[in-house]
């Protein structure tokens, strides 16, 4: 099943409710703020506060599942190759024969892991919260043109409906005796037999749905009505406010001199 | 039937489409009265589709090429209004219903009411409207699917569905149930006849001539461009040319293979009583 | 023997629930033409996929021609199951029908007097003789599924599998695929339709399975599979119209429209 690109996870949590400019000052900020902040401390309260979320939002376990997944090999390698190889390396923390572990590496390494963390973390939660299909709503909602939102929510689709395409086709010339798989030769001729009925499948489907989309009244001159009301309130216009302008403050703050 | 103002006026309509050297129709005269059902067939490349996107005005609007005549559809001139604009009272329902869905919904209901939204329906009538149309097609329990993830079946349903929510006067049909088992086909032709009743205008492509003869009081035979034969199915199936050209209803074959006399029945209730008559 | 074999088959889509509930799918066909029937949904695409080896199944065991379907690569598969898909445009790239028609068999190497030999019969038995240099993509819908097809029957496999070939199909392209799957079964070959076409059913398969939400609910000969009305109704499927007429006359299930005439007596 395709399912569209979407990690969308069906809930009820406040964040679910939330509404999606909200979610993406959040996201955007807490990214932003991470990479800012000078310390390893305040790295840690703000990936515990998009932990916490992800906790209420009740996706922790699809959380963990694919963000561990991401997660661990960066850190490790981090980890590594920064403890032994960082250029700043000067406390040791600890050798094994010619191998030495030092301090400044490992720091270097925590705060980037810690980093990356935030940044994968705060991506997640809005995208197991919030419908790709939701984004442009709102945006059109703020004054985007329907047509440039009808571009942002089929792109979100075109590649899961290409995959779905390119899967159908590898099938019916995987049954005429075609190898797919192997050696690279083998897979230079099995270029052309996949490639060209989907690049002419795909023309066609676009000409069709040009078709489709003009016959249910698409472009229309017409009032546009908002197709939901986002859920939005006092305290959620406060908090966009307070995290949009708090990223300059920090970035003030560092220049003037925060560590 | 009491007469009405015509809904659809093929007027010597001659068609090529862009760079094409032939005509894909040529010298369609057809009056369709509001609110009749007509059925359309014909062998391959008999221009079905063509008259379709004639009726919609994709011909000559989307896809150039040169028209000849006029087509006239609710009192209006294909020439003078755009596709856009004639959706409004218009449906059409493809061949494929895979390119049909809008490509930007993420659930069926958001899909259905792609539509009505576009044409700047208030709502609470979109609501309505939408649960409606899903009810009366069947797809209400995929109200939260993926269109990506439902089958050609359901995905033929789900197009029509769209469809029926723009409440359209007049409801073009490519082979409207291509994609269904014969019980999901049984259920849109019982969804067809109920918006028959209520006055829509139906003008169906349908390669089952039974099903059409069934359906339809009136059958228009094509081929090569042409329509051939115009009229109730009894009398079209009956003619020569659209037998060798066309094709034959089961019935009415097993009635010649069966030596009946002529008039051949169409119907399987007309034939049964046909066969009952000579075996007595 | 059986030609095909299913035994206690089982599979999922990913993300999805099994498609063959408890104990799984066993299934015997043999030779001649078969009809493969069923709601929408009811796991019939996905068990021909299973034969050619498209898809593996979870567990049981998928044999065709004795060969063990889970031992073979899909190209090995593709030498003895002749396979055409729903929509032809998924397949054709050749610049030629002929070459399109030719690629199977050329793919899997066959020496070149048998592949010239399997094209020829297949063009001629498909309607395409004269249309052999023609680019596939000038040819109208009804024209480019025949040349799926006529590819599925190039490498003359001993199993066909053809996957809703009437759909969208004109009157004189069911008559021509009524004749040629009837010539296929003389030839000895299997051949497995997929179809919600019950007329043709009727007139072009002798046996026939019923499936219905991934159990066989009925295999065995077409005459007999539209006898059970309750299995005919939760099944999504209907009688043959000449089925309908004969039971209106008492004439019996005639299922074919000779079988129809017989009963008549003419």
């Amino acid at each position: 099943m395709a399912g569209g690109l979407s990690l969308y996870a069906e809930g009820t949590s406040l964040l679910h409710r939330a509404h999606p400019l909200t979610k993406g000052v959040l996201t955007l900020s807490a990214i932003a703020l991470a990479f800012i902040a000078p310390s390893l401390w305040w790295v840690v309260g703000i990936l515990v506060v998009l932990l916490a979320l992800v906790t209420a939002a009740g996706v922790l376990r699809r959380f963990f599942a694919v963000a561990l997944a991401i997660l661990l090999p960066i850190t490790l390698l981090l980890l590594a190759v920064q403890g032994f190889a960082n250029p700043l390396n000067r406390t040791v923390v600890f050798a094994l024969g010619p191998i030495v572990y030092y301090r400044e590496g490992l720091a270097f390494a925590a705060l980037a892991a810690l980093r990356i963390a935030c940044l994968v973390s705060a991506t997640f939660l809005f995208s197991f919260t919030t419908r790709p299909a939701d984004i442009a709503e709102a945006l059109m909602q703020r004054g985007l043109s329907p047509r440039m939102g009808y571009v942002v929510q089929s792109a979100l689709q075109i590649i899961p409906q290409t995959l779905e395409m390119a899967g159908r086709i590898q099938d019916a010339q995987r049954a005429r005796g075609l190898e797919t798989q192997g050696s690279l030769p083998r897979r230079a001729r099995a270029y052309l037999p996949l490639m060209l009925p989907l690049v002419l499948s795909s023309l066609v489907a676009t000409q069709e749905r040009a078709m489709a989309l003009e016959v249910r009244g698409f472009g229309l001159k017409v009032k546009r009505i908002a197709r939901y009301e986002f859920f939005d309130s006092t305290l959620q216009r406060a908090l966009r406010w307070a995290l949009a302008l708090a990223v300059p403050g920090a970035i003030v703050a560092r220049v003037a001199g925060w560590r | 039937m009491e007469v009405t103002r015509p809904a659809l006026v093929f007027d010597r309509v001659g068609y090529a489409y862009e760079e094409a050297p032939r005509e894909a129709v040529s010298d369609i005269s057809l009056t369709i009265a509001e609110g009749e059902w007509v059925g359309v067939t014909g062998p391959t490349n008999a221009g079905k589709s063509t008259l379709c996107l004639l009726a919609m005005g994709l011909a000559p609007h989307f896809f150039g090429g040169r028209l000849k005549g006029g087509v006239t559809v609710l009192g209006k001139d294909s020439r003078q209004v755009s596709v856009i604009e004639r959706s409004a009272e218009v449906g059409l329902l493809f061949q494929n219903p895979f390119t049909q869905v809008s490509g930007a919904r993420e659930r069926v209901d958001d899909e259905v009411a792609f539509g009505p939204e576009c044409h700047g329906v208030a709502r609470p009538e979109v609501e309505a409207r939408v649960a409606e149309a899903m009810e009366r097609v069947g797809i209400a329990h995929l109200a939260a699917r993926h269109p990506m993830d439902l089958s050609g079946g359901q995905l033929q349903r789900l197009a029509l569905a769209g469809l029926l929510a723009m409440r359209p006067a007049v409801l073009l049909l490519d082979e409207p149930t291509s994609q269904l088992d014969p019980a999901g086909a049984a259920a849109i032709f019982d969804v067809l006849a109920g918006l028959h009743q209520r006055g829509t205008t139906i003008l169906m492509v349908e390669h089952r001539l039974e099903r059409l003869c069934e359906l339809c009081p009136r059958v228009v035979a094509m081929a090569a461009g042409r329509v051939i034969a115009d009229g109730p199915p009894d009398e079209v199936f009956n003619r020569e040319a659209v037998q060798e050209r066309v094709g034959i209803p089961v019935f009415t074959r097993l009635a010649r293979d069966g030596a009946l006399p002529r008039p051949w029945p169409v119907r399987v209730g007309d034939a049964a009583t046909a066969f009952a008559k000579s075996i007595a | 023997m059986p030609e095909i074999r299913l035994e206690d088959v089982r599979f999922a889509y990913p993300g999805g629930v099994d498609v063959y509930p408890e104990p799984g799918l066993t299934l015997a066909l043999g030779d001649g033409v078969t009809a493969l029937v069923g709601e929408n949904g009811a796991g019939k695409t996905t068990l021909t996929k299973l034969l050619i080896g498209l898809l593996r199944p979870r567990a049981g065991s998928v044999t065709v021609q004795g060969e063990d379907v889970a031992k073979a690569t899909v190209a090995a598969m593709a030498r003895i199951v002749g396979y055409s898909f729903q929509n032809p445009d998924d397949q054709l790239f050749e610049r030629t029908v002929r070459a399109e028609v030719s690629f199977g068999p050329r793919v899997l190497r066959k020496p070149v007097a048998e592949v010239e030999r399997g094209v020829a019969w297949a063009l001629e038995a498909c309607g395409l003789k004269g249309r052999e240099e023609v680019h596939p993509h000038d040819l109208g819908l009804s024209e480019r599924k025949w040349v799926a097809i006529a590819s599925a029957l190039a490498g003359e496999p001993q199993v066909v599998v053809l996957d809703e070939p009437t759909l969208g199909q004109d009157y004189p392209s069911r008559e021509r695929l009524r004749s040629l799957v009837a010539q296929l079964a003389d030839m000895g070959r299997t051949v497995l339709v997929v179809t919600h076409d019950m007329d043709f059913v009727g007139e072009a398969c002798s046996s026939t399975v019923v499936l219905s939400e991934g159990a066989v609910r009925y295999a065995g000969p077409t005459a007999a599979a539209f006898a059970d009305r309750d299995l005919v109704d939760e099944a999504g499927i209907e009688p043959p119209h000449v089925t309908s007429l004969a039971r209106r006359l008492g004439l019996g299930d005639a299922v074919s429209e000779r079988a129809f005439l017989a009963a008549l007596g003419r």
